[in-house]
């Protein structure tokens, strides 16, 4: 359905293959970016509620890389973080996570991406 | 008491669906599109506040209760003014497109307190009935509405049942289905002190979620199953809302703080493989301290549970509660049914 738009800014980066997990993780962990992680699944209703909040989000917020992981597709990506509902945002700065979100809580995502992506656009300048 | 204030109250509507397919059965019901849920939502006058899934079921914390989507079951539960019964029809339809049929209906609920504020077809519960049986297809033929009583005049239980007859060939197989129970919980009359954390305090900069996380804490919700992955959320300037979600079961909690019509209400499932003793009366124990409600009333549903209810009035005595009546009725597709009352032995 969506088609990784690898490099992309604006936009929610789909990984469908660990390869592409992991350059995109690293190339924004080397950028200083700020990573939010959408932990999703085809067949989980609530990741389809709060998907288009996400959407806005990465339009809104082209300094962020925002990332989609299908936890069917790259299981062992979920198991190493330990997933178990979706959705679960997951904040990584530096390489390291800072924080987390589990479900889809529109409020607290937009807070908390809103949070972070300003402290690290001042980390960053 | 008021002369109207928020109902608490919930009406509650479970519908089962079957299909022929076997992936539709896998996945069923939680691939409906997210503009159908709120297509049925807007039906009923409510909204989704935040909601989680995991391998087995969806949950949504609804802004007037919530809603449980698993592939061929759905639960849904609504209290003040909405109108739950008119997504009874869009969800039947919504299912077709996917290939399932409803199998079974189940709907449930306490005595509103303040019954002419709902809106049709709430109105009474002869009306409800008539409303039910006209949205249901034919071949659910086997029906019953029945109001269980009390003693209290406050509490009382009407549940409507209807069922195509393949969850009862299912339930002699023994089957899956027929593992859980439902325990439904009102309790009316909180403690004042207790009810006040439920409140917000004016501006707290705080969103919904984090809110609702921080009296999930403090009113000790989060030990009632420390398994569970609690959903929460807080209402501005009152009120709460959770679910929560342990592997294949959900548990749910609603609250109503107002003093004058103060209600809790508190409902989960538990396996009758489940040790009664340990698991069911210590959860039942921690929210009824939770609360401290000057009555409590406790519907079970499923598998015949004649033991538990003994167990229950020994395990509500030290906390003060004396069991005040017990009846119990058989449904089609739904099973035993047992309804009892509990007030604080002051009362």
């Amino acid at each position: 359905m969506s088609t990784s738009e690898e490099g992309q800014t604006g936009q929610v980066i789909s990984c469908h293959t660990v390869e592409v997990w992991k350059d995109n993780f690293e190339k924004g962990t080397d950028s200083k970016q700020l990573i939010v992680v959408d932990f999703t699944a085809s067949w989980c209703g609530p990741c389809r509620f709060i998907a288009p909040v996400l959407a806005e989000l990465a339009k809104k917020l082209p300094h962020v890389m925002f990332l989609k992981v299908d936890v069917d597709d790259l299981e062992k990506v979920a198991e190493e973080f330990e997933v178990k509902a979706m959705p679960t945002f997951l904040f990584f700065k530096d390489g390291k996570q800072i924080d987390k979100v589990v479900g889809a809580k529109k409020e607290e995502l937009q807070q908390k991406v809103m949070a972070h992506s300003s402290a690290a656009a001042v980390a960053a300048a | 008491m008021a002369v109207s204030g928020f109902e608490g109250f919930e009406k509650r509507l479970e519908l089962q669906f079957s299909g022929d397919d076997p992936v539709v059965n896998e996945i069923g019901l939680r691939q409906l599109h997210f503009e159908s849920i709120e297509q049925v939502l807007t039906q009923v006058q409510c909204t989704v506040v935040s909601a989680v899934g995991n391998r087995y079921f969806d949950s949504y914390v609804l802004s007037e209760s919530s809603l449980f989507v698993y592939p061929t079951k759905i639960i849904i539960k609504t209290c003040g003014t909405t109108q739950l019964l008119k997504s009874v029809c869009p969800l039947i339809l919504f299912a077709r497109e996917i290939g399932l049929r409803v199998s079974a209906c189940r709907y449930t609920r306490g005595n509103f307190i303040f019954p002419n504020s709902q809106p049709f077809p709430h109105t009474s519960f002869k009306e409800e009935v008539i409303y039910l049986e006209e949205q249901l297809p034919p071949n659910l033929c086997f029906r019953k509405a029945s109001v269980m009583p009390s003693k209290l005049s406050s509490h009382s239980w009407h549940v409507f049942t209807a069922t195509d007859g393949s969850h009862m060939l299912m339930q002699q197989l023994r089957d899956e289905s027929d593992e859980f129970y439902t325990i439904e919980v009102c309790m009316t009359e909180l403690d004042r002190v207790l009810a006040r954390k439920f409140f917000r305090r004016p501006n707290d900069g705080k969103t919904g979620d984090s809110a609702g996380k921080e009296m999930t804490e403090i009113t000790g919700i989060c030990d009632i199953n420390p398994n569970a992955l609690i959903c929460d959320f807080a209402f501005d300037p009152c009120g709460y809302s959770m679910n929560g979600i342990d592997g294949n079961r959900y548990s749910t909690i609603h609250v109503t703080p107002e003093d004058g019509y103060s209600y809790a209400s508190f409902e989960c499932i538990f396996s009758v493989y489940d040790d009664t003793n340990d698991v069911v009366m210590e959860a039942l124990k921690k929210v009824v301290q939770v609360f401290r409600p000057g009555v409590v009333s406790i519907s079970t549903t499923g598998t015949s549970t004649d033991e538990m209810w003994t167990r229950m009035s020994t395990a509500f005595e030290p906390l003060g509660m004396k069991c005040r009546s017990c009846s119990i009725d058989e449904f089609p597709a739904a099973g035993t049914v047992v309804f009892g009352t509990f007030t604080t032995r002051r009362k």
